[in-house]
């Protein structure tokens, strides 16, 4: 049963006046318990759960108020480190500088993609970030997404093992305070299609006709996101849960077999706009929207060099459509509950995760190309993307003394916002105004007069490359 | 008092002469002529900028043989030969002449409204694919742009107008332009123009986008006037790829279908290869130039391969981004490809097609048809 429902079932429940015959049972061992001083705590404060509104908008609720996220994805991975580091055994407690940052930015919710080993360190993390600086945490589970070999879906075994994994993490995690969400898998939706992490099976591969073969896929995989969601309902009916979908591809299936997800996250990049998705979404899988990737890096990639502008000015376009789409505003479509901007920190390690001498090198050479982000989109060969640079704060350099040699590993807590720190800020503070930090609109490079038509040029590709 | 009324008088004879001028001067102000007549002092700009196959063109600017009014009018003459491989052709009016943007020698129009000019084919049944306002780049670039077509011409004199009104005017170096391209017009194209002139008309208001009216084709034929979009987008291996847009073997409905070759060699090392119909042509985003579509609720195409078995990754409409971004996407796919003629249906229910850049596209990969692939697309319409 999805949060949802399960909030509209109470509340009809509530209106028949219903009791069953174990009521008066019930009242008493509460009032044992509370004699004892073990009932339990009134969970109502900490609920989380989606309210539709007459007008048929969602909207978030979160300890009995209304909530917008305005949430960062958070991976704070040292300088020299990759993405198997166990930032959160970090002695050096980056989340505790990050968290006061984030707090005087207006950010109230994070976004890790995958638990850790230590649940205790987890635990200390989560709830450093709300209890020190109100900052609930939105915790993720790669699904088996990056596993080697492929993740397989289809198999029964791998099911159960990828099943059992989310359910001990939100077991052992559903009773912090600083829980929000639970969001389900990244983008495994372009596996489908065999474009990232491609997988079969024989079942599948019977049917020949690639289009059969991409539905039987989303069905699998979509059935499996559905079992864990209606299993988290049932061990954790205080927060929601999200399935993490690249753009709104193969959504038309999820509305079949993912019917008890809570809240469709989408991975979004296209540019200043999101274009039609909030009515788009309507139309194919009606639930509430969280943009849970979203961003712009900050190096141009023509003038090679770092553009905190640019990134500024895509970030509060996209945070401007985020806020005409939530609940109440009668100019957008009310089912968008916020977003969660890519990322807190640029990433160092990213643009080749398998060049350890990289880690500690602040790449510039782009890994994809994506013209909806078209001030660097003449760079050559389109490649304009800066996987490195994506972060609202940067890492210090070296030279300014903010690294420390410490027990083999270069690490930095210290954090340098960039310009799109401060707009978003401002853009929160005031969200119906316009910022007041100007953010220069610029034209692209300029170069030479080109035809009108037919010239052969190479363009630019349908979907992110990762 | 005699001398008082003569003052008067002449006071009131002054005032009304002045106010004369004012008004003489404020409607001259209100037309700023492009082309008048051959070296006229009046003509602002110089048609010098000759673009695609350049050595197709020919132009004879004091032709005296039935100006629209005047003593002479501009000749052009497209021979549709191809000599620079382009398959199209045009120019544009630049101040000062070979102005492409690298100079300051534009004007501001600031005040005017529309663009105006005459035009008459030689034989008739000759397809401009586009008459333009602005759109030159550069250094100093034009503050506007803003296009008109394709139109057919007829023998006798027509006149077009451009609507101007709401744009920005303050910097227009490319006064005017014509675009034309082999393909519609195969036996070349002779055609004149007359009196192309910069107006102002306190009654026109700026044009909105018109919603298209159904079926809204992008490829019927070969070179015929209701094609839309152009196939100028050409993604990752786009060296591997040709295309021919009048192929006459077997095609659907019609005299031509389009035949595209994609051949296995990942020259550019991308293994992948697509192509977009772009409006204008190769507009990834960055110009102003999108359809509203909104009437049509699907976009239907004929397909097949030249073996069968042809696999194609994606058909789609939309998903443009950039400056200027398309409104919706929605697609189709995999697809594997008959032999034979097979309709394809993509469903727009529910879309947002009020702003269209990308027409149709599709994309494909080696991986899927290692030994590359040849199909053929016709009768490629929204609906």
């Amino acid at each position: 049963m999805s949060n949802t429902e399960h909030r509209e079932q109470s509340t009809e429940y509530r209106k028949r006046g219903g009791r069953n015959k174990l009521f008066p049972v019930l009242c008493t061992l509460l009032s044992v318990l509370c004699l004892c001083g073990m009932a339990p705590k009134a969970s109502g404060k900490k609920k989380v759960f989606i309210k539709t509104l007459k007008n048929g908008h969602y909207q978030l609720t979160v300890a009995g108020k209304p909530f917008i996220v305005k949430g960062v994805c958070y991976n704070p991975i040292p300088v020299g480190k990759s993405h198997d580091y166990d930032f959160w055994a970090d002695p050096s407690q980056p989340w505790m500088t990050d968290g006061e940052l984030m707090k005087k930015m207006g950010i109230n919710a994070v976004r890790f993609y995958q638990a850790g080993e230590d649940i205790e360190g987890m635990r200390r993390v989560i709830s450093d970030l709300y209890k020190k600086f109100g900052i609930r945490t939105m915790m993720g589970h790669w699904l088996g997404f990056w596993n080697y070999p492929a993740p397989f879906y289809d198999d029964e075994d791998f099911r159960k093992k990828v099943k059992a994994d989310v359910l001990a993490m939100v077991e052992a995690l559903k009773d912090e305070e600083g829980i929000l969400f639970w969001v389900l898998g990244n983008e495994n939706n372009y596996s489908f299609s065999g474009k990232i992490n491609p997988w079969s099976s024989e079942r599948i591969d019977k049917m020949q006709d690639p289009r059969q073969c991409l539905l039987a896929r989303a069905e699998t995989y979509y059935t499996l996101v559905n079992e864990i969601a209606r299993e988290i309902h049932r061990i954790d009916p205080n927060h929601p849960v999200v399935m993490g979908n690249g753009e709104l591809i193969c959504l038309d299936v999820a509305n079949e077999f993912a019917k008890d997800v809570d809240i469709v996250g989408c991975i979004i990049y296209r540019g200043k706009t999101f274009g039609n998705i909030f009515k788009s979404l309507k139309n194919t899988f009606n639930k509430p929207l969280l943009l849970v990737e979203f961003g712009a890096d900050a190096y141009h990639a023509y003038d090679k060099k770092e553009d905190e502008d640019m990134q500024a000015l895509f970030l509060l376009d996209q945070w401007k459509e985020i806020y005409r789409h939530v609940a109440g505003n009668a100019n957008g479509e009310g089912n968008c509950l916020g977003g969660v901007m890519f990322e807190w920190t640029d990433e160092w390690w990213k643009h080749n995760e398998w060049d350890a001498a990289g880690w500690s090198r602040h790449d510039t050479e782009s890994n994809w190309s994506n013209g909806a982000y078209y001030f660097d989109i003449k760079a050559e060969r389109n490649m304009n993307m800066n996987e490195e640079w994506f972060g609202l704060v940067k890492i210090a350099p070296e030279e300014d003394g903010a690294l420390a040699q410490d027990a083999g590993v270069l690490r930095s807590n210290q954090r340098v916002p960039r310009k799109a720190y401060y707009v978003i800020r401002e853009f929160w503070k005031h969200p119906s105004k316009t910022s007041s930090i100007k953010v220069s609109e610029r034209p692209g490079p300029g170069g030479k007069q080109e035809s009108n038509a037919g010239a052969k040029s190479p363009g630019t590709p349908f979907q992110r490359h990762t | 008092m005699k001398k008082w009324i003569a003052v008067l008088a002449v006071l009131l004879t002054v005032s009304a002469s002045a106010y004369a001028a004012e008004e003489k001067a404020k409607e001259e102000a209100k037309c700023f002529p492009v082309y008048t007549d051959a070296k006229s002092p009046d003509n602002h700009f110089i048609p010098s900028g000759w673009m695609g196959d350049f050595g197709d063109l020919s132009m004879d600017d004091k032709y005296m043989g039935e100006p629209h009014a005047g003593s002479t009018a501009i000749k052009f003459v497209y021979t549709a030969k191809k000599t620079q491989n382009q398959g199209w052709a045009g120019v544009y009016w630049q101040n000062p002449a070979n102005n492409w943007g690298s100079k300051k020698g534009g004007f501001d129009l600031t005040g005017l409204n529309k663009l105006t000019f005459w035009v008459r084919g030689e034989k008739g049944g000759e397809i401009i694919d586009k008459f333009s306002v602005g759109g030159i780049k550069g250094t100093y670039p034009d503050t506007t742009e803003v296009s008109i077509g394709p139109i057919e011409l007829t023998t006798t004199w027509t006149p077009y107008t451009i609507n101007l009104a709401g744009k920005d005017l303050s910097y227009i170096n490319g006064a005017l332009c014509w675009v034309a391209n082999a393909d519609s017009n195969p036996n070349g194209a002779t055609f004149y123009i007359d009196d192309i002139r910069f107006e102002y008309d306190p009654a026109l208001k700026p044009a909105g986008k018109k919603t298209q009216d159904m079926p809204f084709y992008i490829y019927a034929d070969k070179g015929a006037i209701q094609n839309h979009f152009i196939p100028s987008g050409w993604m990752g291996d786009y060296s591997d790829m040709k295309i021919d847009v009048g192929a006459a073997d077997n095609p659907y409905f019609g005299k031509s279908s389009i035949k595209i070759t994609y051949a296995n060699k990942a020259s550019n090392g991308a293994r992948w290869a697509g192509m977009y119909w772009q409006y204008p042509a190769n507009n990834w985003g960055g110009a102003d130039g999108g359809f509203d579509l909104s009437k049509a609720t699907k976009l239907t195409f004929w397909a097949r391969g030249e073996k069968g078995g042809e696999r194609i990754e994606e058909f789609k409409v939309g998903g443009i981004m950039g400056e200027y971004s398309d409104s919706d996407t929605a697609g189709i796919g995999p697809v594997v490809l008959d032999k034979e003629w097979k309709q394809y249906t993509i469903d727009l229910t529910g879309k947002d097609l009020s702003y269209i850049i990308g027409g149709f596209a599709w994309a494909t990969n080696l991986d899927v048809n290692p030994d590359g692939a040849v199909f053929y697309l016709d009768e490629i319409k929204y609906e």
